[in-house]
């Protein structure tokens, strides 16, 4: 009777769970495990919502179908406990790969460390692990600064007066700011100002501290901003003093909302340069696919960013993020962390 | 849950059905784990178990605390602000005062009890009723918790508000709290967790005291005519929650090793779920400190079993909600009928 009960009972969970994954067949001519199906990897994501996360999720599970691997997506919401308990369930799980997206590095290091004894191979993005046998997915910020940089040199030659947003601290941030410093230098730029500000009202405080920049130094005509936030406090000035048509603005970074200011009738925001988030997702999948199956893709992956301009926006009227990634091809694959047996993600 | 009308059987099904209203709970809980373990054979092995609990301690202990409050009729809003200022108190002590485990862990715990006793001092002396004063002071301390670090989250080389630099570190051994298991298996915040367990079920269910602090929630009156002190219980059982919410919050810091601004924002809600689904348990129908226990982790395995199925996380804020729904009216909709 006890038994039957439990049949019972075990059968209707069992089936009103069927929508679990399901066993998929293996890829021809891939290296083991992926030859034979049935990998599971595991997401675990620091963010609990936003446009970004939405967009890295779903480059995830596009790659992800594409290799026919199991997924088992989490987000910790912005609570380190959190993280660190999902990370350990993925481990009971017995999972084969874990993919953690942002985090803290001293809350998860030892997690990371346990997982990576029980054998399953671990990628991180954007979190340094400081770990060789962890691959470390990074946008290259060099890169996003020398690409908006290069445009600012095109626009307005070399020797152009300009200033720079900058608050120290921040590795990204201080990683931009290096090529601002080698641009100065090699292209005989004036840095007439560095300000800025890292508070719970970016733009505005940053706005204040532009406006009182701009009034004092009436010849500055460029102002490099490596963070988004930073970009959207410079144009609440620029508009404010009017100024639009004589300072301009390159910066870092792409939402949908820097595009709506990009569009804007004369916007002093010229260009960005950035990684596609969805791109970020796809990567990470193949980076510890080709981990689990002993290619180890080495300690630091790095993806290239695009430059965006306000021309570009313009021309193919892109008005989103979901159209940018459409209809700008630069801005949609990445061959970071390839290999001939992964098949390429489709939308 | 019966049609018999005879008196004789009717009285035996009055007995079946408060048998199986004080066993619901657990019946559901069996269902659950049966189904989960079906589903996905690596929910039932040991660690995973053990990873639930390790994930549910913090929950269960700061609603034992919020269990006792409500024993005395009281509530206490504050317990998650201020695990979530202990968080901060211990990254501080050890990262900016350089202080090791055994001044940290003390000087927290009496932050805790000093909390504690400012919500009886609003509550008993100046009448403030529970829930405006405790509301109150989680006010107060989530700004609180910001003042020493001008807002930033402490973490090993934190840039204090005068421009200097901490030099401090996190003690590995405080670190043991929080990451160290017993045996390998046992992770040492399930171990606190069971000794709070063990020491407030005795206390309040198997002592004078206990009686006592029930009785100040039944009929405040009464307890005083029968020569208690009611403001010395209610103190009592503030401090106790207090105390216990830092508790908590040393087990997250001893966990994460860092102090976030956002540390235990959730912890309010999902441990008065627990201490309110401990309601139902054992059709007791009154706060008790086992109930509280099994909620916190009856809710722990639901959603363990949740995301390795994949459940979104806003299902399984859906699925808590229905489950404290169903535990209430468990314990009240079928309660009253039985009682009529």
């Amino acid at each position: 009777m006890k038994h039957l009960t439990r049949t019972l009972l075990g059968g209707l969970f069992a089936a009103t769970l069927m929508t679990s994954p399901s066993f998929s067949a293996g890829i021809d001519g891939a290296p083991a495990p992926f030859d034979k199906g049935d990998v599971d990897i595991a997401v675990v994501s620091f963010l609990g919502g936003g446009d970004w996360l939405q967009a890295f999720e779903a480059g995830v599970k596009r790659q992800a179908d594409a290799l026919h691997v199991n997924l088992t997506v989490s987000q910790a919401r912005n609570d380190n406990d959190t993280q660190r308990s999902l990370i350990e369930q993925a481990i009971n799980l017995g999972v084969d790969g874990i993919i953690i997206n942002n985090g803290r590095p001293e809350v998860l290091k030892d997690v990371a460390q346990k997982a990576l004894d029980a054998g399953i191979k671990v990628v991180a993005y954007d979190v340094n692990l400081d770990n060789p046998q962890i691959p470390q997915i990074e946008q290259s910020d060099k890169d996003m600064a020398r690409l908006v940089l290069e445009q600012a040199v095109k626009d307005k030659g070399d020797g152009f007066v300009g200033g720079a947003v900058y608050v120290a601290g921040f590795a990204p941030l201080d990683r931009r700011y290096a090529v601002w410093k080698d641009f100065v230098a090699k292209h005989n730029l004036t840095e007439k100002a560095t300000w800025g500000v890292v508070n719970d009202t970016v733009p505005a405080s940053v706005a204040d501290q532009t406006k009182a920049v701009l009034t004092a130094n009436p010849d500055i005509s460029v102002i490099f901003t490596p963070w988004d936030e930073f970009a959207k406090g410079v144009k609440l000035a620029i508009d404010e003093l009017g100024v639009a048509g004589k300072v301009k603005i390159y910066g870092v970074d792409i939402s949908t909302a820097d595009i709506q200011l990009m569009n804007e009738p004369d916007s002093a925001w010229q260009a960005t340069a950035a990684t596609n988030a969805a791109v970020v997702g796809e990567v990470s999948v193949r980076a510890v696919s080709l981990a689990i199956a002993g290619q180890f893709p080495g300690t630091s992956v790095l993806l290239q960013p695009t430059l965006v301009t306000r021309d570009d926006l313009a021309k193919g009227e892109i008005k989103t993020i979901e159209d940018l990634q459409e209809k700008f091809p630069a801005f949609r694959k990445s061959d970071a962390a390839t290999a001939e047996w992964i098949p390429a993600a489709t939308n | 849950m019966t049609t018999l009308n005879s008196e004789n059987q009717s009285s035996a099904g009055e007995r079946l059905s408060a048998a199986i209203r004080a066993s619901a709970v657990f019946i559901l809980l069996i269902v659950m784990v049966t189904g989960f373990a079906l589903a996905q054979p690596a929910y039932i092995n040991v660690t995973n178990l053990m990873s639930i609990l390790q994930a549910v301690s913090v929950v269960a202990i700061l609603g034992a605390g919020v269990t006792i409050t409500l024993a005395v009729g009281g509530f206490d809003l504050s317990i998650g602000a201020v695990a979530a200022s202990s968080v901060m108190a211990a990254s501080y002590s050890m990262i900016v005062w350089g202080l090791g485990v055994y001044e940290t862990v003390p000087l927290v715990l009496l932050f805790g009890a000093l909390v504690g006793l400012v919500n009886a001092f609003l509550i008993v002396r100046l009448r403030v009723p529970d829930l405006l004063a405790t509301l109150a002071m989680m006010f107060l301390l989530t700004g609180l918790q910001l003042i020493p670090t001008a807002g930033r989250s402490i973490s090993a080389g934190l840039i204090l508000p005068d421009g200097s630099t901490a030099t401090g570190a996190y003690d590995p051994a405080f670190l043991l709290i929080g990451r160290s298991s017993f045996f390998g298996v046992v992770p040492a915040p399930v171990v606190i967790m069971a000794l709070v367990a063990i020491v407030l079920f005795v206390l309040t269910e198997r002592t004078r005291l206990g009686r006592l602090l029930f009785a100040t929630g039944g009929n405040e009156l009464a307890t005083r005519l029968a020569g208690a002190s009611v403001p010395k219980l209610k103190t009592l059982a503030y401090v106790l929650s207090g105390t216990l919410a830092s508790l908590g919050g040393i087990i997250v810091a001893a966990r994460v090793g860092r102090g976030d601004v956002s540390s235990g924002a959730s912890l309010l809600m999902d441990s008065v779920a627990a201490a309110l689904i401990g309601f139902a348990v054992l059709g007791l129908r009154r706060p008790n400190v086992f109930g509280t226990i099994v909620g916190a982790v009856f809710v722990g395995l639901l959603l363990n079993g949740l995301t390795m199925l994949n459940a979104p996380y806003y299902t399984q804020d859906f699925v808590k909600g229905a489950v404290l729904v169903g535990a209430l009216a468990l314990t009240y909709g079928l309660g009253r009928s039985q009682a009529r």
